[in-house]
C-alpha cells in the first residue's frame, strides 16, 4: 500500500517537473516562438521625390521622305548589285536587267502595225483631194492660221456669188411686178367686162333655148317615121300579135299621127330656125363686147418686152446659182481635206513616235542596268534576281541624302493626353545608341481605332537606318511630391486605397510590431513609385511585402533585410 | 465520489467504448478545425474576405471555353452595365475614401510567351492578365511589385524566381528588361511559385510569367480570354452568382461559374459527397488555370474529410444515445422519486438561505450593540 502510494507521488513529482520545464522554455521562447508564427514583412519610410509617368513604345523607323525606285519596262532581274543599307551615289548600278526580247518590245510593235494600218486605210477610204495626200507625203504640216485663212477665202467667193444671186433675183421679182402692173394697170374696164358677161349670159341662155328646140324637133321627126314605118307594117300584114283589136288600135293611132305630126314639125322647124338665127346674133355681140374690152387693156407691146428681159435675168439667175453651188463645194470640200489633213498628220505622227519609241526600246533590251536616282542609302529591296519587274512595281527604296527619319507607334488616348508635341523622347537603352534624336512631332487619331487610339509620330535625327526598329520613352514633366510609396505598397479593398503602417509597441518580451492601416489617396504612379496624399505624417515604415496576406491591426515581425 | 463509484459500476467494455467515443470525437473537433484551415489556406479563393471587412461581398469566378469570345471590350460592357445594376439596385458606395470602389474585377488569358534576356531567349507559359488580378491572386512577392490592367503602361511582367534565374542569373531583378518579340518590357515584380505536389498537378510544374492582356495577345499565342473574376457586392445570398451568370453574355455550354467565396464551407462539403461519381465529369471545353485545379483538389481533400468528420461525428453521436438508452432502461429512480428530491433540495437550500440571512442580521445587531455601548 505504501509502495503504491509512493509510486503515484513520484509519478506526480515528475510530471510536475516536466511541465515546469516545457513551462519555462516556453516562456524564455515565446517571443522567438511567436515571432515565426507571425506574418514577416519587408517595409520601407515613405519618402519625397519625384514621379515621372513615362510612355514607351516600340516602332519602326521609316524614312521621312522615301524615294520609289520604279522602271516602266516589264524586264526579268538578272542580279541585284546592291543590299540594304548600302550607300550608293546617283548614277550607281542598282539592278542589272537581262538581255531579252521585252515583252513591251512586242506590244510597242503590234501598237506600230495597228497604228500603221489606220494610216493607210484613212488614206484609201478616205475622200481627200491629190493636194492633202502630197502635202501629207512630204511631211508638209499646214498651220490652223493657214487652214483658217483658206476657209475664208472660200467663204468669201460664197458671200460674193451669193450676192449676185440675190440681185439677179431682184431684178427678176422687179420685172415680174412691171408686168403684172401692165397686164392688170389702172384702166377701167369694168363696163366693158360687165357688158361681155352680159352678152356671154344671153348668148349661152339663147343656145340653150335652141339646143332644147332641135331636141324637140328631132324627137315629133322620130315619132312620125316609126308611125310610118307601123303603118307600112300593119298593111303588110308583117305585125305580129294575139290581140287583133290592139294592133288595129295602133294602127289608128299612127295613122292619126301622120295627119298630125306633119304640122307640129313644121313648127318645130320653124322655132329651130328662128333660134339659130338669134344665137349667131348674140354670139356677135358677145365678140363684140370681147373686142371692146380687149381694146381697152390691149398693153401687150410693153409686157413682151418685159417679159424677154426677165427670160434673160433669169437665164443669168441660173448660171449665177450654179456657181454658187459650185463655190459652196468648194468649201465642202476644203473643210474636209482640213479634217483629212489633220488626222491623217496626227496618226502620222503617232506612227513616227511609236517607230522612235520601238528603237529605244530595242535599244535598251540589251546590257540595260537600272541606276540610283538620287544618292542615298538603299533602305529596302523589293525584288530579287529572277524576279520581273512591273510598271507599278518599286525595285527598291531609297533615303535620300540628307532626309530624315521618322517612327510611328500607337497609344491609348490617356497616355496621349501626358504628352505634348515637340517633347524628347529618349530611346529604351540609349547605351546602345549613339547620336541620336527624337522628337515628338505630332498626336493625331489612329485611324485602325480613332475613338481609343493615338498615332504618335516622332522626327529621327542621327545614326538610324529605316527598317530598324527602335523603343522609345517619353513623359510628361517630373512633378515633387511629399510622400512617395512604393507600388507595392499600395492596397486596396471596398473602402479604397490603403497603406499598411509598421507601428512599434513595447512589451515586457520587447517590442511588439502592429501593422496599421492608413487610408491613402494616390495621386500619381510610374512604373515603380506611387505619390500619396493622406493623414499621414511622412515619415512612417511602410509595409512592402509580406510572406502571408497582413491583416490591419495583426501583429507582424520585420524580416531582417 | 459519485463519479468513482459511477466509474466503478461500468465494464472493460463500456469504459473501452467511452473512451473511443471520446476519441472520436476530438478527432471529429480536430478535423473540423483542419477544415476550416485548408478552406481558408486557399488565397486566391478568399477576396471577398479580404475586399470586405462586412463580408457583404461575394467572390465570383467564371472559367470560359475557347468558344466564348469575351474580350476585353465585353468585360467593359458588362463592367459598365454592373454599375449600372448596382445603381438600380440601390447598392452605392458609402465609404468616406473617394476612391473607394464597390466591386473589383480581373481577367486572364493562358498562353505561350517568348523572353529575351541577353543570357537567351526562353519560351514559357504566360497568363495575360487584365484588371486587378493581382488583387485576387496575391502571390508572395519576393521583389518589385504587382501590376495591374488599368496601368498607365501595360509593358510590365512580372515572372518568377525560376524565370528571373534564367533570364539574368539573379533573383531580384525587379526593374529589369526583357524582350519579347523585340519590345522591351519592365519585370515588375518577381514572386515565389507555390510548389508541392498539388500545385504541380495544377500546372504549376513550370516556370509562369504573368504578363499583360494586350502584351500576350499582341506578342504571344493565346485563345481569348478564359478566365474572369470579380469580388461584388452579395446583398443576398447568391446575388452576385446569378447576376454574373445572367450578365456575362456567354452560353452555358462554354462557361462554368463558381461562388468562391462559399465553396469551401462545411455545408459545400457534404453536398459534393453526394455529387460523388459525378462530379468528375466535364462537358465543357474549358481548361481550369492553375489557382483552380488547385481549388478543385483542395475540394476533393476537403469532401474527404467531410466524409471522416461524419464518420467521426456519427460514431461518438451514435454511442451516446445507445448509452442513454441503456441508462434509461436501467434507471433505478422514476419521475416520481426525481420530483421528491428535486423538492427536497430546493427545500434545503431555502432552508439554508434563510439560516444564512439570519447570521447577517445576528451580526449588525451585535455591532450595534457594541457602537451603543
Amino acid at each position: 500500500m505504501n509502495d503504491q502510494g509512493t509510486k503515484r507521488r513520484e509519478w506526480v513529482k515528475n510530471a510536475v517537473i516536466i511541465f515546469l520545464t516545457v513551462m519555462l522554455l516556453l516562456t524564455f521562447f515565446s517571443n522567438t516562438i511567436m515571432n515565426y508564427s507571425l506574418p514577416e514583412v519587408a517595409a520601407q519610410y515613405i519618402q519625397s521625390g519625384t514621379i515621372t509617368a513615362k510612355i514607351r513604345g516600340t516602332g519602326m523607323v521609316e524614312s521621312g521622305d522615301p524615294y520609289e525606285v520604279i522602271i516602266s519596262d516589264t524586264r526579268i532581274v538578272e542580279s541585284v548589285s546592291v543590299k540594304t543599307g548600302d550607300t550608293v551615289v546617283k548614277g550607281d548600278a542598282l539592278f542589272i536587267l537581262e538581255d531579252q526580247e521585252d515583252e513591251t518590245i512586242t506590244l510597242k510593235e503590234e501598237e506600230l502595225k495597228k497604228a500603221v494600218l489606220a494610216f493607210e486605210t484613212a488614206i484609201l477610204t478616205g475622200d481627200i483631194s491629190s493636194s492633202v495626200w502630197n502635202n501629207v507625203q512630204s511631211g508638209g504640216s499646214t498651220s490652223i492660221t493657214t487652214y483658217q485663212n483658206k476657209i475664208l477665202a472660200a467663204e468669201a467667193v460664197i458671200e460674193a456669188r451669193q450676192q449676185k444671186v440675190d440681185e439677179i433675183q431682184t431684178k427678176i421679182n422687179e420685172i415680174t411686178t412691171s408686168i403684172t402692173t401692165l397686164k392688170y394697170g389702172s384702166a377701167d374696164t369694168s363696163a366693158e367686162a360687165r357688158a361681155l358677161y352680159n352678152a356671154q349670159n344671153a348668148y349661152e341662155k339663147k343656145n340653150d333655148e335652141l339646143t332644147y328646140a332641135k331636141n324637140t324637133y328631132n324627137a315629133l321627126l322620130t315619132e312620125y317615121r316609126e308611125a310610118e314605118t307601123y303603118i307600112k307594117s300593119y298593111e303588110a300584114g308583117s305585125v305580129s300579135g294575139n290581140d287583133l283589136d290592139s294592133l288595129k288600135a295602133q294602127y289608128d293611132l299612127a295613122k292619126q299621127k301622120l295627119n298630125t305630126l306633119p304640122a307640129l314639125i313644121r313648127d318645130a322647124e320653124n322655132q329651130v330656125t328662128s333660134l339659130q338665127s338669134e344665137v349667131y346674133n348674140l354670139n356677135i355681140q358677145v365678140n363684140n363686147a370681147q373686142s371692146a374690152l380687149d381694146s381697152k387693156t390691149d398693153n401687150s407691146g410693153s409686157i413682151k418686152n418685159l417679159e424677154k428681159e426677165q427670160a434673160k435675168w433669169e437665164l443669168e439667175l441660173e448660171e449665177k446659182k450654179s456657181l454658187l453651188s459650185e463655190a459652196e463645194e468648194e468649201r465642202t470640200q476644203l473643210i474636209k481635206d482640213i479634217a483629212a489633213e489633220l488626222s491623217l498628220n496626227s496618226e502620222k505622227d503617232n506612227i513616227s513616235k511609236l517607230q522612235e519609241e520601238l528603237a529605244e526600246l530595242r535599244a535598251k533590251a540589251i546590257g540595260a542596268v537600272v541606276e540610283a536616282p538620287v544618292s542615298g542609302t538603299v533602305t529596302s529591296i523589293s525584288i530579287t534576281a529572277g524576279e520581273k519587274t512591273g510598271a507599278e512595281k518599286t525595285l527598291a527604296t531609297m533615303q535620300p541624302e540628307g532626309k530624315g527619319f521618322t517612327l510611328s507607334f500607337s497609344v491609348t488616348n490617356d497616355q496621349a493626353k501626358r504628352l505634348s508635341v515637340g517633347t524628347a523622347a529618349d530611346l529604351v537603352n540609349a547605351w546602345r545608341y549613339d547620336d541620336i534624336q527624337v522628337t515628338l512631332a505630332s498626336i493625331k487619331p489612329d485611324t485602325t481605332d480613332p475613338a481609343s487610339k493615338k498615332l504618335l509620330t516622332f522626327n529621327i535625327t542621327g545614326s538610324v537606318v529605316a527598317g530598324q526598329s527602335l523603343s522609345l520613352s517619353v513623359g510628361d514633366k517630373s512633378s515633387s511630391y511629399d510622400m512617395i510609396v512604393p507600388n507595392s505598397a499600395i492596397r486596396e479593398d471596398n473602402n479604397g486605397k490603403f497603406i499598411l503602417v509598421v507601428e512599434s509597441k513595447s512589451s515586457p518580451l520587447g517590442n511588439r510590431y502592429v501593422a496599421t492601416r492608413y487610408d491613402v489617396d494616390v495621386v500619381a504612379s510610374d512604373d515603380t513609385q506611387s505619390a500619396i496624399t493622406g493623414g499621414l505624417y511622412g515619415y512612417e515604415f511602410v509595409i512592402t511585402t509580406s510572406t502571408k496576406p497582413v491583416e490591419a491591426g495583426q501583429l507582424v515581425r520585420l524580416s531582417n533585410q | 465520489m459519485n463519479m468513482k463509484k459511477w466509474i466503478h459500476t461500468l465494464t472493460a467494455g463500456q469504459i473501452k467504448l467511452g473512451i473511443s467515443g471520446v476519441i472520436s470525437f476530438l478527432v471529429f473537433l480536430i478535423l473540423l478545425a483542419v477544415h476550416g484551415m485548408l478552406g481558408r489556406e486557399q488565397l486566391s479563393q478568399q477576396m471577398a474576405e479580404r475586399w470586405s471587412e462586412q463580408k457583404n461581398v461575394a467572390q465570383v469566378s467564371c472559367f470560359l471555353s475557347t468558344n466564348a469570345y469575351i474580350d476585353p471590350d465585353s468585360v467593359e460592357m458588362f463592367r459598365h452595365n454592373l454599375d449600372n445594376a448596382l445603381l438600380e439596385a440601390s447598392i452605392t458606395q458609402d465609404s468616406p475614401n473617394e476612391s473607394a470602389r464597390l466591386w473589383a474585377d480581373a481577367y486572364s488569358a493562358g498562353g505561350r510567351i517568348t523572353l529575351t534576356s541577353d543570357r537567351g531567349s526562353i519560351e514559357a507559359n504566360a497568363l495575360g492578365i487584365g484588371g486587378d488580378f493581382f488583387l485576387f491572386h496575391p502571390l508572395q512577392l519576393l521583389y518589385g511589385s504587382y501590376f495591374t490592367g488599368n496601368d498607365l503602361m501595360q509593358d510590365y511582367c512580372v515572372v518568377d524566381e525560376d524565370m528571373a534565374w534564367q533570364l539574368f542569373g539573379s533573383n531580384n531583378v525587379a526593374g529589369m528588361t526583357v524582350y519579347i518579340q523585340n519590345v522591351p518590357h519592365i519585370i515588375l515584380g518577381v514572386v515565389r511559385r507555390d510548389s508541392g505536389k498539388l500545385n504541380e498537378a495544377a500546372g504549376l510544374d513550370s516556370t509562369l510569367v504573368y504578363v499583360s492582356y494586350k502584351t500576350l495577345s499582341d506578342l504571344g499565342t493565346n485563345k481569348g480570354i478564359n478566365h474572369y473574376e470579380i469580388v461584388m457586392p452579395n446583398p443576398i445570398s447568391s446575388y452576385a452568382l446569378n447576376y454574373v451568370k445572367e450578365n456575362i453574355g456567354v452560353a452555358d455550354s462554354d462557361i462554368e461559374v463558381v461562388e468562391n467565396t462559399t465553396r469551401f464551407e462545411l455545408f459545400n462539403s457534404f453536398k459534393r459527397i453526394i455529387l460523388f461519381g459525378t462530379r468528375s465529369m466535364n462537358s465543357k471545353a474549358i481548361i481550369y488555370p492553375y489557382w483552380e485545379n488547385v481549388a478543385r483538389g483542395y475540394e476533393d481533400i476537403l469532401t474527404a474529410i467531410a466524409v471522416f468528420l461524419l464518420l467521426f461525428f456519427l460514431y461518438p453521436l451514435i454511442l451516446l444515445i445507445i448509452g442513454i438508452i441503456t441508462w434509461w432502461r436501467l434507471k433505478s429512480w422514476t419521475l416520481g422519486s426525481v420530483y421528491v428530491e428535486i423538492r427536497d433540495k430546493a427545500g434545503r437550500y431555502t432552508e439554508y438561505l434563510r439560516e444564512k440571512h439570519r447570521g447577517k442580521k445576528g451580526s449588525k445587531d451585535h455591532m450595534k450593540e457594541k457602537e451603543g455601548m
